[in-house]
């Protein structure tokens, strides 16, 4: 009989493998970055802030392993949801900020900054169709790109075919318009009910989907 | 206190964890499963549903982008 050992001290008591020092490698794109942000800026500052921005989001994305795939397809496959409470949350910052930035733009006399886009039976479609396709292929958009950057191959052969998808879509896309989308009209809550009342049913709503996936998270324990 | 190796590598989200929690049902108490994986997003999930069921969990990068994750079943 082996004395009995945690989990832990196996795994302390394991040889290490030798692992590659990605140190310089680290460098080398940090020096990259920096160098192709200052010739960025030097052409434009907008080209600039978008650069420095995409870096940043990717850096979000893969520590926090932030993923729009499993945020819809955990909490019925495996039934987690903690992804899908970060989605909602995230949903929730965004909803005040472009709020916020939105009633500066109205009050001010301007026109409405953002896209307000279409509602209709072309939604639904086409967003279960998009979920069939990211869980079949492992990741939505900025899940696919955030791991092709981390070198997981099989995501490579993920983004040939949605690049290829996706210009098949803009190719044909003013058929689809003309078909599904014109006819149907977008809704701007605040612009609907007021400003106040927009924001607050958009929060409650979030907030309801929170509580309503937190008890499904946790029901799931038994 | 027997060990189980589970082959994950080269397999995305969300089939690590499947197929974790098909092996991890037929173990007994005190059981280890080590599931080798290579995809970052199994490194979350498989770890968060054990430790949610109550397991004892530990992760060690075996290698550049690779992980073992060992799981001892407490229940």
């Amino acid at each position: 009989m082996e004395t009995k050992t945690t989990v832990t001290e196996r795994v302390a008591v394991r040889p290490g493998r030798k692992k590659k020092n990605q140190l310089p490698a680290a460098i080398v794109v940090l020096l990259g970055v920096i160098l192709f942000g200052v010739m960025l800026g030097g052409k434009s500052a907008g080209l600039a802030i978008s650069w420095i921005f995409g870096i940043a989001f990717g850096i979000v994305l893969q520590k926090s392993r932030f993923c729009f795939t499993a945020a819809f397809r955990d909490p019925v496959l495996t039934g987690s949801t903690s992804l899908t409470k970060a989605v909602i949350i995230a949903v929730a910052v965004a909803s005040v900020g472009f709020g916020a930035i939105q009633y500066a733009a109205v009050t001010k006399g301007g026109t409405l900054p953002g896209f307000v886009s279409p509602v209709g039976w072309h939604v639904a479609i086409g967003a279960l169709m998009f979920g069939i396709g990211m869980v079949i292929s492992g990741g939505c958009a900025s899940g696919t790109l955030m791991r092709v950057g981390e070198g997981f191959m099989m995501q490579w052969l993920s983004l040939i075919f949605f690049v290829l998808g996706t210009l098949w879509g803009a190719h044909d896309y003013s058929w689809w318009k003309s078909i599904f989308i014109d006819g149907t009209s977008g809704v701007h809550l605040p612009s609907v009910l007021g400003w106040p009342l927009g924001i607050v049913l958009q929060l409650t709503v979030l907030g309801l989907l929170y509580i309503l996936a937190d008890r499904w998270g946790n029901r799931q324990k038994s | 206190m027997a060990e189980y190796r589970l082959d994950c590598l080269g397999e995305a989200c969300p089939v690590p964890l499947l197929k974790t929690q098909k092996k991890f049902a037929g173990l007994n108490v005190g059981d280890v499963l080590i599931v080798e994986i290579d995809h970052s997003c199994a490194m979350k999930n498989v770890p968060e549903w054990a430790r949610k069921e109550g397991h004892n969990v530990e992760i060690e990068e075996t290698g550049d982008g690779e992980w073992e994750i060992y799981i001892e079943k407490a229940k």
